[in-house]
């Protein structure tokens, strides 16, 4: 898994602080250790010195009351002695004895010379100087023992505030690369905000010039190239759309109005006339019936297309529709039948009526010409996100399940079965129901109808505050 | 059904098409090439209906309509190329009573034509003077005055709507009703028509036109009169 720039950014910005505090964190411990040490380690000598002397001098004078002599050395000092007098050892404390000094340290203090060990003693793991000073005219060593439990623990206190603050400080690292990676993405942040508004249709959406940041001019500069390219080119298609729909509406208008004038004169027209009169009207209609699609699909596509919804009850819409798409079909048919659900009867649709109805004459229209006529139109619940489903079922051979998910694409013409006399659809019928049942905020596919042929269904949502208005 | 018609749109070919073709529904046809000359020759001998072309060279359509609009109440239909934009709201603002989209069947804009000059639907039973406010409906003699006398100046249309309304106060109609009744539309009609129009006919009835206390919406249903 690769990680985003944030993670990335926060997690250097995270080790950098880390390491950082180990390294400032444990130089600080170590000085401050060997500096302390060797404070204690000089101090230790210097008493262990001076002790010595006392020491020699008591010896000198003949004095063998080892005991008192040594504890008067201990006396306040915080340490404590050992004495090796003529092989023999003399300690000040019963924890003491010849064996708690390090042999090598005594070996070397026997030998004449004064040496000093730091260590550590045995399972309580107590840290110890021990001073050892040859005292060779009385034939004695002297050993001073220091604890450093004080030492240690100001080490110990001083290790853990080290730690602790090398912690906060790879927090406040981490934090502080979150907070850069935020703030170095925001600009970023806007580029999206200003993408997702401009692939919604906002086009004159851009990116502020004069607030962005330095570094990310060209990346603001070049954003805005882009999207006012792509404007232009948008706003050239659809005002082309617009100048070809009324090119072609035009002659459209001229045509269909003088064949109206021809055709109220019908009754003094010679059979040869009439017959030309009758397809020069068929295909006018036919041909305006495509150019009308064409150019309705052309606005889908440029998203102009403004939506009028009005709040109305579902069975009257579709009682209604029918009745309209069976006037609007090209040859006589015989009715369907419509069956609306009572659970439904008084449900309220937002639709736009005419766009409904046209819907409903695109589907009686398809059923028609490929489904061998309508059979049933029925109306009911809809379980899920839509309120209510509204179904057109043919009489036809069906559609294979692997062509239903296309039957709604543009110019698609399925296996050619069940298609008969002229095709009068402009092969977009189907697509604009989609398109058409989309901008009602409703949903369509197709299915299979109980007896075996094709089940269009429109689903809708339902106003579910509507009053019954009767 | 006669009448004379007026009908302003620069594509000559399309003119003299629908001249031919209104003319054959028994209408006298004068057609004018731009608005600046369609609203001449109405001064000059007004019509009974105007036909608009919305895009227009030099004087658009939505001011030839307002402009006509000033100084007559003349039913106006105008055409244009589609019916899913804000240009027919735009339109029926600027005064039109009805919209036509081209290419047109000329014998359903005679239908509208017709609907149009119809006379108001004559009431089962005469309702007489309906005051509201301090305002007088007459629907028998067309008029529409306050109460001291001076009269309301409202279209053929919004008279009309306004009369259906009156006609069953404290009713709600529904907008197919209003269509049906004022327009002649079917089912599927364009209920913009109506919500315009209603507009309308609040700035003319209402104190306040954005809180109505006569003609109010009902909500999924339609409008009503309260009186």
């Amino acid at each position: 898994m690769k990680l985003g720039i944030a993670a990335r950014i926060t997690a250097i910005f995270g080790l950098g602080a880390l390491l950082l505090s180990i390294s400032m964190g444990g130089l600080s411990y170590f000085t401050t250790r060997h500096f302390l040490l060797a404070e204690r380690e000089s101090a230790a000598q210097h008493q262990a010195f001076a002790n010595a002397t006392l020491v020699r001098s008591s010896l000198g004078s003949g004095d063998t009351k080892y005991a008192d002599l040594l504890a008067s050395l201990d006396a306040g000092s915080g340490s404590h002695s050992v004495l090796i007098h003529k092989s023999k050892a003399y300690a000040s404390s019963l924890s003491l004895n010849d064996s708690s000094i390090p042999s090598r340290l005594r070996a070397e203090v026997l030998d004449g010379s004064a040496a000093t060990q730091t260590y550590r003693t045995g399972a309580r793991g107590q840290a110890e100087i021990v001073v050892g000073v040859p005292i060779p005219s009385v034939k004695a060593a002297y050993f001073e023992v220091f604890d450093l439990a004080d030492l240690d623990h100001t080490l110990r206190v001083l290790g853990l505030t080290l730690f602790g603050a090398g912690v906060i400080t790879t927090l406040f690292g981490i934090a502080l690369g979150r907070f850069a990676s935020i703030r170095s993405l925001r600009p970023l942040a806007g580029v999206s905000r200003a993408a997702v508004a401009i692939a919604g249709g906002q086009l004159d959406t851009r990116l502020d010039s004069d607030s962005a940041d330095r570094d990310l001019e060209g990346l603001t500069t070049s954003f805005n190239a882009m999207v006012d390219q792509l404007q232009v080119r948008i706003e050239r298609e659809a005002r082309f759309n617009s100048d070809v729909s009324h090119e072609l509406r035009s002659p459209l208008t001229t045509l269909s109005a003088s064949l109206e004038v021809l055709e109220a004169e019908w009754d003094r027209l010679p059979p040869r006339a009439r017959r030309a009169l009758q397809l020069l009207g068929d295909d006018l209609r036919r041909f305006q019936r495509m150019v009308g699609d064409l150019l309705e699909m052309s606005r889908f596509d440029a998203g102009s297309m403004d939506v009028f919804l009005e709040e109305v009850n579902v069975s009257e819409l579709v009682q209604r529709a029918a009745e309209a798409g069976m006037r609007g079909l090209h040859e006589p048919a015989r009715a369907p039948e419509v069956i609306i659900d009572p659970e439904v009867r008084s449900l309220h649709v937002g639709v736009d009526k005419r766009r409904f109805e046209r819907v409903m004459a695109n589907l009686m229209d398809n059923a028609a010409n490929y489904g061998g006529g309508v059979t049933v139109i029925s109306v009911q619940a809809c379980p899920g996100e839509y309120g209510v489903e509204i179904a057109v079922e043919d009489a036809g051979p069906g559609i294979d399940p692997l062509e239903r998910s296309k039957v709604f694409d543009r110019f698609y013409r399925g296996s050619a079965s069940g298609r008969r006399g002229t095709g009068t659809g402009s092969g977009l019928g189907l697509s604009l129901v989609a398109e058409h049942v989309r901008l009602m905020h409703g949903r369509t596919w197709v299915e299979s109808s109980p007896s075996g042929g094709a089940r269009f269904v429109i689903a809708l949502p339902v106003f579910l505050d509507s009053e019954n208005p009767e | 059904m006669s009448g004379r018609i007026l009908v302003v749109e620069d594509d000559e070919r399309i003119r003299s098409s629908m001249r031919l073709a209104l003319e054959g529904e028994g209408y006298e046809v004068k057609d004018a090439g731009s608005g600046e000359e369609g609203l001449s020759l109405f001064t000059e001998a007004p019509t009974d209906v105007a036909l608009i072309d919305l895009m227009l060279p030099g004087m658009d359509g939505f001011e030839c309509c307002r402009a006509l609009r000033r100084q007559s109440a003349v039913p106006i239909i105008i055409v244009t190329a589609r019916a899913d934009t804000h240009d027919v709201v735009a339109g029926l603002e600027a005064g039109a009573d009805d919209y036509v989209t081209k290419p047109f069947v000329a014998k359903e804009l005679a239908a509208r034509i017709r609907a149009l000059l119809r006379r108001a639907r004559p009431p089962e039973e005469d309702p007489g003077a309906l005051t509201f406010g301090n305002l007088v409906l007459l629907p028998e003699q067309g008029v529409l005055r306050q109460l001291d006398g001076e009269e309301v100046h409202c279209t053929r249309t919004e008279f009309r709507l306004l009369c259906e309304l009156a006609a069953s106060p404290n009713k709600v109609l529904s907008r197919e009703q209003l269509l049906d009744r004022v327009w002649g539309y079917d089912y599927f009609g364009d209920g913009r028509l109506v919500d315009v129009h209603i507009r309308r006919l609040r700035t003319k009835v209402e104190a306040d036109p954005a809180a109505p206390q006569y003609i109010l919406t009902v909500r999924g249903m339609g409008y009503k009169l309260v009186p």
